[in-house]
């Protein structure tokens, strides 16, 4: 028994205590599990379980776009037809939620297969415009079915995870439940980013799509499977989102360009193409919106928004990296002295340099 | 469907298409242009839309938020002004925001939709989220077939020729223009020969802001008639739906766009409607991003896609 307890201990040790940012991203994650003991209104913990999902939403995006480099500007489609999908199921068939969550799932994941197609084919700025004219097609169609959807009003009276437990315990269930499947998906995002056999693919293709076709690569197999991974974890997301007790609607806002920029402001401000970086992005816009932004500062609604895209912008032009890249590539500096070439590469900046030599 | 009705369907689409084309090439003349000269996908474009239509109600509007007129000019030198001013607001969001990521595609695509929510959220402290009536430059209307048409759209159609024509004349003949041509090409080879690309670009979009101050007057005034807080969202997408089908940063490409999905969103809204299906109009948008992944399928590039190019 001990030399497992050991074995577990030194494994733990060498691979989370001695290295700085996963120590960090480990405190973190105790502060987060401790924070109901502090007894917090309902509010914050509502605040923490849309950072969760919106982690898990900007994560997903950050595997895409930042690993692969597949520019889709339209991931609130996979948000937001996880979210229909099972609502649709729910609330007309009266299926239970889980069912209709991998159901969900599922079918956003051939969605995105299917879609994944003729984006395979465009490039670069068309990319980007093709895939955020999917959400608005989808908006189209959900306009279209508005006797079933809804259309813009929301689809509401869901069922929701807890509702066999005592309304007062509703939220705190409902926190750790996300908490636990954002570890999850965090940690299976963040494996898949950095594995032997598909990682490193993904980051072959974002830097030169060409010669990882002609090292013999299956491109198109593997930038589809960039889009179904993705679209599995934001659809995760979004079918979860519509079934949260403080909401339990869909909202046609889900499929908004919106909801897309809200995972791209969480990515750039956390750093792109880390997958944690999105992850501490989520958790520090969440509290900056809806925190610092509601009651310490009070300013109104739309003074908040103005004043929180103003610093995205000012964050793009002046700290492209990403406030968690900053602070890992720091600890990292401070454990061992990297060569100065090695830091603060910006990982879009490569793509662009790379073209600037071709043209040249 | 008799003979004759068969007859008023296409006359009703023919004109409609035209005019609505028309409206749809001004629209996506900016956004071209800033794409091919520059390279910039510029999403900013919106508010400048808006922007454009926002100040010309404001120099003209018989009523403001108040209740009072705020500034009333005449409607003529209202649009001018509206055309310098969002002209330079342009130029000033290239200085300040996109001129220093440039390089940077997808820090230039967001960075660009933070500029365009800010003026959203300015309009709407501003002015409140209320639709402001915007007057058309020309009352009145002609019958052409049996078929209605405004002054307001003649000359929106007039005007968005005019700016191509002009635009071809100013990128094939002038020093400016060759200098545009020069830059869209090869840009370090251009600094080489002394061309002064920051200041050439800051023109440009600037030129780029002006096309969609004229846009979002004329467009606003013929069609809708209001100027709202969202107003940019069915322009900004319909132009890249236009923009992509015809090929990013090419002008011939953008008239050719505007013309085919001018005229399929009307073809497709009037025979569904004479087949006795009502409430499509909101399929509008649908098919015109529709037919812009159908294209992109057969050519990704779109139909004449390349930075900026000359039509001979």
């Amino acid at each position: 028994m001990s030399t497992y307890l050991r074995r577990a201990y030194s494994s733990f040790a060498t691979h989370i205590l001695d290295i700085p940012p996963r120590l960090l991203a480990l405190l973190f994650l105790l502060l987060l599990l401790a924070f109901p003991l502090t007894k917090p209104r309902s509010t914050y913990l509502i605040i923490l379980t849309a950072a969760n999902m919106g982690a898990i939403f900007a994560a997903s995006w950050d595997l895409l776009v930042g690993r692969c480099g597949q520019m889709n500007l339209g991931h609130a489609l996979f948000f937001g037809t996880g979210a229909y999908i099972t609502a649709l199921l729910n609330f007309h068939l009266g299926w239970p939620i889980g069912v209709t969550i991998p159901l969900a799932v599922l079918t956003t994941v051939a969605i995105a297969v299917l879609v994944g197609f003729p984006s395979l084919r465009v490039k670069g700025p068309y990319l980007a415009l093709v895939t955020m004219a999917l959400p608005l097609i989808a908006t189209g169609i959900v306009f279209y079915f508005k006797d079933w959807t809804g259309g813009e009003r929301p689809l509401s009276g869901l069922d929701h995870f807890f509702s066999f437990l005592p309304y007062e315990q509703w939220f705190i269930a409902q926190y750790y439940f996300t908490l636990l499947l954002l570890v999850v998906s965090g940690i299976i995002i963040y494996k898949i980013a950095n594995s032997h056999k598909i990682g490193v693919i993904f980051v072959s293709i974002l830097d030169d799509e060409l010669s990882s076709r002609a090292s013999g690569i299956n491109t198109t197999k593997y930038k589809l499977m960039a889009f179904a991974l993705s679209a599995l974890f934001a659809s995760l997301a979004g079918a979860i989102s519509a079934h949260l007790a403080h909401l339990r609607s869909t909202d046609i806002g889900m499929l908004s360009l919106t909801t897309t920029f809200l995972a791209v402001i969480m990515t750039i401000f956390g750093g792109v193409g880390t997958i944690y970086g999105p992850i501490a992005g989520a958790f520090i816009l969440q509290f900056l919106q809806r925190y610092v932004l509601v009651e310490v500062v009070e300013v109104e609604t739309h003074w908040q928004m103005i004043i929180f895209l103003g610093l995205i912008v000012v964050l793009i032009i002046k700290w492209p990296r990403g406030i968690a890249k900053f602070t890992t590539d720091k600890l990292e500096d401070l454990a061992e002295e990297r060569p100065i070439e090695e830091r603060g590469k910006h990982i879009w900046k490569r793509e662009r340099k790379k073209k600037s030599s071709h043209e040249g | 469907m008799s003979t004759r009705l068969v007859n008023t369907l296409i006359e009703q689409i023919i004109i409609f298409g035209t005019i609505y084309s028309g409206m749809l090439a001004l629209l996506a003349i900016g956004f071209t242009l800033i794409y091919g000269v520059t390279g910039v996908v510029n999403m900013a474009h919106g508010a400048l839309f808006m922007l454009g239509a926002y100040i010309f109600w404001v120099l003209t509007a018989s009523f403001g938020p108040s209740g009072v007129p705020l500034v009333q000019l005449d409607l003529g030198p209202a649009l001018i002004l509206a055309v310098i001013l969002t002209g330079i607001v342009g130029a000033f969001i290239y200085r300040l925001v996109i001129h220093s990521i440039i390089e940077d595609l997808a820090a230039v695509l967001v960075a660009t939709v933070g500029v365009l929510i800010i003026i959203q959220e300015l309009m709407i402290i501003e002015f409140g989220s209320y639709r402001w009536p915007v007057v058309p430059l020309w009352e009145g209307f002609v019958t052409v077939w049996g078929v209605k048409v405004t002054y307001s759209q003649l000359l929106a159609f007039a005007v968005s020729l005019c700016l191509f024509v002009g635009l071809w004349v100013f990128i094939a003949f002038t020093k400016i223009g060759k200098a545009m041509r020069a830059v869209s090409q090869d840009r370090e080879m251009a600094m080489e020969v002394g061309i002064n690309t920051e200041r050439l670009y800051m023109l440009t979009m600037g030129i780029s802001s002006a096309f969609a101050a004229i846009a979002g007057v004329l467009i606003t005034a013929s069609t809708t008639g209001f100027a709202y807080p969202h107003m940019w969202d069915r322009p900004l997408y319909w132009s890249f739906a236009i923009v992509i089908l015809g090929g990013l940063g090419s002008i011939k490409g953008t008239l050719t766009g505007a013309f085919i999905i001018g005229f399929a969103e009307n073809a497709f809204i009037f025979i569904l409607v004479e087949l006795g299906w009502g409430g499509v109009e909101f399929l509008r948008g649908v098919v015109a991003l529709v037919a812009m992944v159908i294209v992109l399928l057969l050519r990704p590039k779109g139909l004449f896609g390349k930075r900026i190019e000359m039509e001979e």
